[in-house]
């Protein structure tokens, strides 16, 4: 059985996976920094080394992503929606919607009964409706990004904040920490604002259950809860959300494998 | 900034004083008003009437009365430009367009939900850039062309200009499309106002040579500038007042003022 690589270059996170047959066997994510080249390069090089591989056993790399084009190991580049697409309805075959917040913008995706995208809306590259704002006010609130859900979860009074704008947020939340408002309930009032430009994005393009949410920010728990409030619904999390991308990435690189694109890997 | 503006009877500037507001300048109006005062060399209870404005009004104890920054920018920017019909404020928190009538506020429009369109876009980037806000016209100026800044969100843009920075774009050349991002869009959200001069701009944007440059080009007509950009709103407030306490004089009343003590705002503890 062959061994495939999916490569998803964030404009944040860099992401990787192997699978062989359609199971997941490896993972790798790390910060995309300023040479995304490296990126790629070094996930691969992580990735081969956790399953004790050599380049020749991978039959086939898939990248996609922002920084795609970086990934010159790559058979070819797949938009990553389609990629997203793929990697939930392996999950979750039941998926008729997915909405992905990542860490420039969040997408809410359609699926059709195959879980071929129907549809699909990407929010204007902002901060305030992205992942990004979780990481600036997290900076505010000097906590770890890991820290942010569970801390929020505890608020019983989560702040409102008067903009949508992750810098004039960025603001607010300096004026709430001086006020001495506690840090969980600012971190909470995030997880709503964004919650909230979250789930107008997918009334945009209607909501039809059962509906999954991956990316980064799906790792947050409480973001999680205030969406599925926001939305009145129960939403499917993946085991790795932040990999699905990536994940799908590799499974059309499984699917699309011919002798020829795997020749290309040397 | 908070500023404060003392005239006499007949609008004639006696002090002018800004200083920063900040999170925990904000109950300290009280410091500003003092200097002011100083300046002219008056007492607090020699001033007949004292109207504040701005987001921060209410944090101003010792004022008699409240009135909004978009009728007191009114005010102030047709003292200076009696012929103004279209005033354009570019802040740190927000972006107005005001059309103005004899004088008055007739309708207007406004951007306080994303820092893109407001100075604050010019603020983030400059820091990013590691350069002062002060410095971006002169720096601008030696532009060669102008590079599209392709993020509209400050915080991505922020990242972007640094970026253009390593692949070895000239400083001026990326300042220069600063402005003009924010130029063309402070223009769109005029246009939705409509526009018709004279056109005067405002804030502390306004002190951007290259910026004025910039709003020129995008809205593609003459624009006014005021000496003091800053000073419109606190001007304003200070020709309102005078007129209050004229209104109320001559109906034989007697205006009911606020103690007269400076003291600091707590409406925090």
């Amino acid at each position: 059985m062959s061994w495939f690589i999916g490569i998803d270059i964030g404009s944040a996170y860099s992401k990787g996976v192997i699978i062989k047959g359609f199971e997941l066997v490896a993972s790798h994510v790390i910060i995309s920094g300023a040479n995304y080249r490296t990126s790629a390069e070094s996930i691969r090089t992580d990735l081969i080394r956790q399953v004790n591989l050599t380049h020749d056993d991978i039959a086939n790399t898939v990248a996609t992503g922002s920084g795609a084009d970086n990934v010159y190991f790559a058979s070819q580049k797949v938009s990553d929606i389609v990629c997203t697409a793929r990697g939930i309805n392996s999950v979750f075959p039941q998926a008729r919607t997915v909405i992905d917040v990542a860490s420039q913008s969040t997408k809410v995706i359609r699926l059709n009964g195959e879980g071929k995208v129907a549809n699909f809306t990407v929010s204007e590259k902002c901060a305030g409706g992205s992942g990004r704002f979780i990481e600036v006010i997290a900076n505010v609130l000097r906590i770890d990004l890991s820290d942010f859900g569970p801390l929020s979860a505890r608020s019983r009074t989560p702040i409102t904040f008067g903009t949508g704008c992750a810098v004039f947020g960025e603001s607010e939340a300096i004026t709430r920490v001086s006020e001495g408002i506690p840090k969980e309930d600012i971190a909470a009032g995030v997880n709503k604002a964004l919650a909230s430009k979250i789930s107008s994005l997918v009334k945009k393009l209607k909501l039809e259950e059962p509906c999954a949410v991956c990316g980064g920010g799906a790792l947050s728990i409480a973001l999680v809860k205030t969406i599925e409030s926001e939305l009145n619904t129960t939403l499917l999390v993946p085991p790795h959300p932040q990999l699905m991308t990536a994940l799908g990435a590799a499974i059309i690189a499984a699917t699309s494998a011919t002798p020829e694109s795997s020749k290309k890997q040397n | 900034m908070t500023k404060v503006v003392l005239t006499d009877k007949s609008s004639n500037l006696l002090s002018a004083i800004k200083g920063p507001t900040g999170p925990e300048h904000r109950q300290l109006a009280n410091e500003v008003m003092r200097q002011a005062l100083e300046q002219a060399s008056l007492q607090i209870d020699d001033i007949s009437c004292i109207v504040a404005t701005g987001y921060g009004r209410v944090n101003v104890p010792f004022a008699d009365r409240q009135i909004t920054e978009l009728s007191c920018h009114a005010r102030g920017v047709s003292s200076l430009f009696p012929n103004v019909r279209t005033a354009i404020d570019i802040g740190g928190q927000d972006t107005k367009c005001m059309k103005i009538d004899n004088g008055r506020l007739t309708s207007f429009v406004m951007n306080d939900k994303c820092a893109a369109g407001t100075g604050r876009f010019l603020e983030v980037t400059a820091t990013a850039l590691g350069i002062r806000l002060e410095d971006m016209g002169d720096i601008s100026s030696k532009a060669t062309k102008k590079i599209q800044i392709s993020n509209m969100c400050t915080i991505f843009a922020q990242q972007e200009v640094v970026a253009l920075l390593s692949r070895g774009e000239k400083l001026e050349n990326i300042v220069a499309g600063l402005h003009d991002a924010l130029a063309s869009r402070v223009a769109v959200l005029a246009h939705r106002l409509g526009i018709k001069p004279d056109l005067v701009l405002t804030g502390g944007v306004a002190k951007n040579t290259g910026m004025v440059r910039a709003m020129k080009e995008s809205l593609g007509c003459e624009l006014f500038v005021p000496e003091e950009p800053l000073l419109t709103g606190a001007l304003g407030a200070a020709i309102l007042a005078k007129e209050i306490y004229i209104k109320t004089v001559a109906e034989g009343k007697a205006l009911p003022t606020k103690s007269r003590r400076l003291e600091k705002a707590t409406f925090f503890t």
